[in-house]
């Protein structure tokens, strides 16, 4: 069936493959020839596959360690207002109920800071591990965007921020509603929170062949076009926003959302244009 | 693992008075499943570079390893068959046939080589570009992002080592550019490819993961 030649080339391809060093020979359009790159190509996907795998790991390694970092703070402080908290109480008559509301204030607000990201990281797992899965489906896109306006509403009236929106509930695309308000909740939230006293955030659609796109604009500082590619890591925040609340978990979880569905997200830098733009790109 | 790795390319043309240095001592590498995008001005060098990248072009100096294989030792017919298999090319100008279907237009290059077309590979590709509708007609009757989608489903198809795309989006308006890219950074992500796309434009570039600058036939 086959002659000698052939088969002692099949067995060097696969010494060599054991080896992890083979090389195809020659291209010509012998069938043996076009076998070695099949053979070839085959020995690049398993060994992309165990790069995944091995990158897959130290990604969890890293997650765990980003975790332990990230509470350690709220801990500390929960744990150092408790201690002038006691230490208050213990003076009984003298004590100044206005420091020991203030202390309680701000356990409370750790707190909310710890809460906040322990359910930001529990999605994030049910995400990335399949538990919850992302299932597009044909949508009205005014759906999503009103349910997300509602989430962040009394949010952004506490800085008298007006939110606009023009209705079409004509639009529609393909996402899952429910993760993907989580998505733009993570955008719109960041825009009240960047947004100054009175701002206003604006959000419009725009309709592409392959996509439908929901804008994001703020008039807050927007995003260097140096940071653009960082805002999306995980625990990442900019440098000129460290003193404003947040994890850095959103914008993380939001990528990870919009990619599952096929769709992207794409930052306008402020060199582009004036305060801050977020697009949304969502499968049609 | 890189998949692809220039080292030290230079492309002269001319001599002495004349000599003009396209390229001058270029090294990069790029690794499996990375978009990378290259930018530059008009005349950086950049489309030299891809040319050299491609094997469509010989460098003066320097070699280009492509999937572990040293492709300036590739000889005529033995480059072309290279070529075939190992890379994707996307153009500006789409090249696709016109007097062929859309389909065979996509399946093309595997039946070049002889191949068996991997069905449902194909139709999850075609699926994912949206052009389940147009599979049997011909390119002329589609859009200019219509058929740079075929482009992108060709190239996807045959399951390069790399995808090259030369100014992708060079011949089609703002509106359907950012379709076109849309979809080739999704597609890279969902099927594992590796992209290089080169462009002139800063914005564009920014879709990519990584963005390596050439000016004046040098990496910046």
């Amino acid at each position: 069936m086959f002659n000698n030649k052939t088969i002692a080339r099949l067995e060097e391809m696969l010494d060599a493959a054991i080896e992890g060093n083979f090389v195809e020979s020659e291209y010509d359009e012998t069938k043996i020839s076009r076998l070695e790159s099949r053979w070839k190509e085959f020995l690049g996907s398993s060994v992309l596959s165990n790069k995944n795998l091995e990158n897959e790991r130290h990604r969890l390694e890293q997650f765990i360690s980003d975790i332990s970092h990230q509470t350690k703070t709220p801990m500390t402080n929960i744990k150092m207002y408790t201690e002038l908290l006691k230490e208050e109480a213990a003076r009984g008559a003298d004590a100044s109920i206005e420091k020991i509301s203030n202390y309680a204030s701000m356990i409370e607000k750790q707190n909310t800071r710890l809460e906040f990201l322990i359910d930001s990281l529990t999605k994030l797992s049910r995400l990335e591990n399949g538990t919850l899965a992302v299932v597009p489906k044909e949508e009205q896109i005014d759906k999503l965007i009103a349910t997300s306006i509602s989430a962040i509403e009394s949010k952004a009236k506490l800085k008298n921020i007006t939110v606009t929106h023009k209705k079409d509930e004509s639009l529609k695309a393909l996402f899952d509603l429910k993760w993907t308000n989580e998505a733009l909740i993570n955008i719109l939230d960041n825009a009240v929170k960047y947004s100054p006293e009175g701002g206003a955030i604006e959000i419009y659609t725009e309709q592409f062949e392959m996509y439908q796109a929901i804008h994001v604009v703020d008039n807050g500082p927007g995003i260097s076009e140096e940071d653009t590619a960082k805002i999306f890591g995980r625990f990442y925040r900019g440098s000129e926003v460290q003193q404003e609340e947040g994890v850095g978990i959103g914008l993380y979880l939001t990528r990870e959302i919009v990619a599952k569905e096929d769709g992207y997200l794409k930052v306008v830098p402020n060199n582009k244009r004036e305060g801050g733009e977020m697009i949304v790109y969502l499968r049609r | 693992m890189s998949i692809l790795v220039a080292e030290n390319l230079t492309k002269h043309y001319g001599q002495d008075d004349t000599l003009v240095k396209a390229l001058d001592g270029v090294s990069l590498s790029v690794e499996r499943g990375e978009f990378v995008s290259i930018i530059g001005t008009s005349g950086s060098g950049k489309s030299t570079l891809l040319h050299m990248l491609g094997g469509l072009d010989t460098p003066t100096s320097g070699t280009v390893i492509i999937d572990d294989k040293d492709i300036s030792k590739l000889k005529g017919d033995e480059l072309c068959i290279f070529r075939r298999r190992k890379i994707g090319f996307i153009f500006q100008s789409f090249n696709l046939v016109p007097s062929i279907s859309v389909y065979d237009n996509i399946i093309l290059p595997i039946q070049l080589d002889g191949k068996q077309v991997d069905k449902d590979f194909v139709s999850n590709v075609i699926e994912t570009l949206g052009l389940q509708s147009k599979l049997n007609v011909l390119p002329s009757k589609l859009s200019g992002g219509q058929q740079q989608r075929v482009a992108i489903a060709r190239a996807l198809a045959s399951k390069p080592a790399i995808i090259l795309a030369d100014e992708p989006t060079g011949n089609l308006d703002s509106k359907t550019s950012q379709d076109v890219l849309g979809l080739l950074k999704t597609t890279g992500k969902k099927f594992n490819q590796t992209m290089v796309m080169i462009t002139h434009n800063d914005e564009i570039a920014q879709m990519a993961d990584r963005t390596i600058r050439i000016e004046d036939g040098r990496i910046k």
